[in-house]
């Protein structure tokens, strides 16, 4: 098997809550501005690691899902996946990522809602990310199948 | 206090030749971004970025601001950090290691000191504690030359 790694860089200037920072990707694909208030308040404009979490999981599962609905005899036209992760503060243990949810629009052909939502079980299974996080917060998938 | 922080993707096709966009995140800050399994899975990513890429630069950031707010409670606030995050994925297995790099001024702290609060907010930064199942989370801790 390939080993694939993935670098990216910040570099932060000053305190947590008035400095902030860039993120880089190894492959250039981003580069954004991040800081503390983007964190921990809705402030539009700057991305937070569970934002990026959040970017990531959906990728590691839609791919997963395109995966498994073409085993069980599907063809995609279109999936759309969202994925809300949520950060909170947890008794004695300060913040903890405690869930990500994610929401699924798919227009597939060949597949039934109950093979769809076969297929959203056994893709959750094998997504890296999910079985990864699941060890410490919650994972919770909704499909639906629209029509194509 | 809860905050929530939300992705979406677009999927098109099949997974080997099929291919995918990060269309849009809450915050606005970026997207759309092209993801594919092979800019994922080879070892050449074509500057197209994938999961492990988001998941390096999550850990990045957010242990550079734990151990910015660690340094600063230990009396020794830091003008710069610069961290590193390697994310390695092995296709069928998982993520097997994230190895965190990082190269700090940090006036009044010497390199064991800024090694021994690294090394604790590696352990405390929240991405790590959900990255608890990645079987190895390295930090290599130093102060800029």
């Amino acid at each position: 098997m390939p080993r694939v790694v993935r670098k990216a860089a910040v570099a932060w200037e000053g305190s947590l809550s008035r400095g902030s920072g860039v993120a880089t990707a190894g492959t250039g694909a981003f580069e954004l501005p991040i800081d503390l208030p983007s964190r921990i308040a809705d402030k539009p404009g700057k991305t937070s690691p569970e934002e990026l979490l959040a970017a990531a999981h959906a990728g590691c599962y839609s791919t997963s899902l395109a995966g498994e609905i073409a085993r069980a005899g599907g063809t995609v036209v279109r999936l759309d996946v969202a994925c809300t992760v949520t950060l909170d503060e947890v008794a004695d243990r300060g913040h903890l990522i405690v869930s990500s949810e994610l929401d699924v629009q798919a227009s597939a052909e060949g597949i039934d809602a109950v093979g769809l939502e076969r297929a959203a079980q056994v893709a959750d299974e094998g997504c890296t990310f999910s079985s990864l996080i699941r060890a410490s917060a919650s994972v919770s998938v909704r499909t639906e199948l629209v029509s194509t | 206090m809860a905050a929530e922080r939300r992705a979406s993707v677009t999927w098109n096709g099949d997974l080997t030749s099929g291919s995918g966009t990060i269309d849009e995140v809450g915050s606005g800050a970026f997207g759309p971004l092209d993801v594919s399994w092979a800019a994922r899975s080879d070892e050449e990513s074509g500057g197209k970025t994938s999961p492990e890429e988001l998941i390096a630069a999550a850990h990045a950031a957010c242990f550079s601001m734990a151990f910015s707010l660690a340094l600063a409670k230990a009396g020794t606030a830091p003008e710069r950090l610069r961290t590193s995050a390697v994310v390695t994925f092995v296709p069928g297995t998982g993520i097997t290691k994230s190895a965190l790099t990082v190269r700090g001024r940090v006036p009044g702290l010497d390199a064991d000191g800024f090694r021994d609060v690294a090394e604790a907010a590696k352990k405390g930064c929240p991405v790590s504690q959900a990255l608890a199942g990645v079987p190895e989370i390295t930090v290599d801790a130093d102060l800029d030359e």
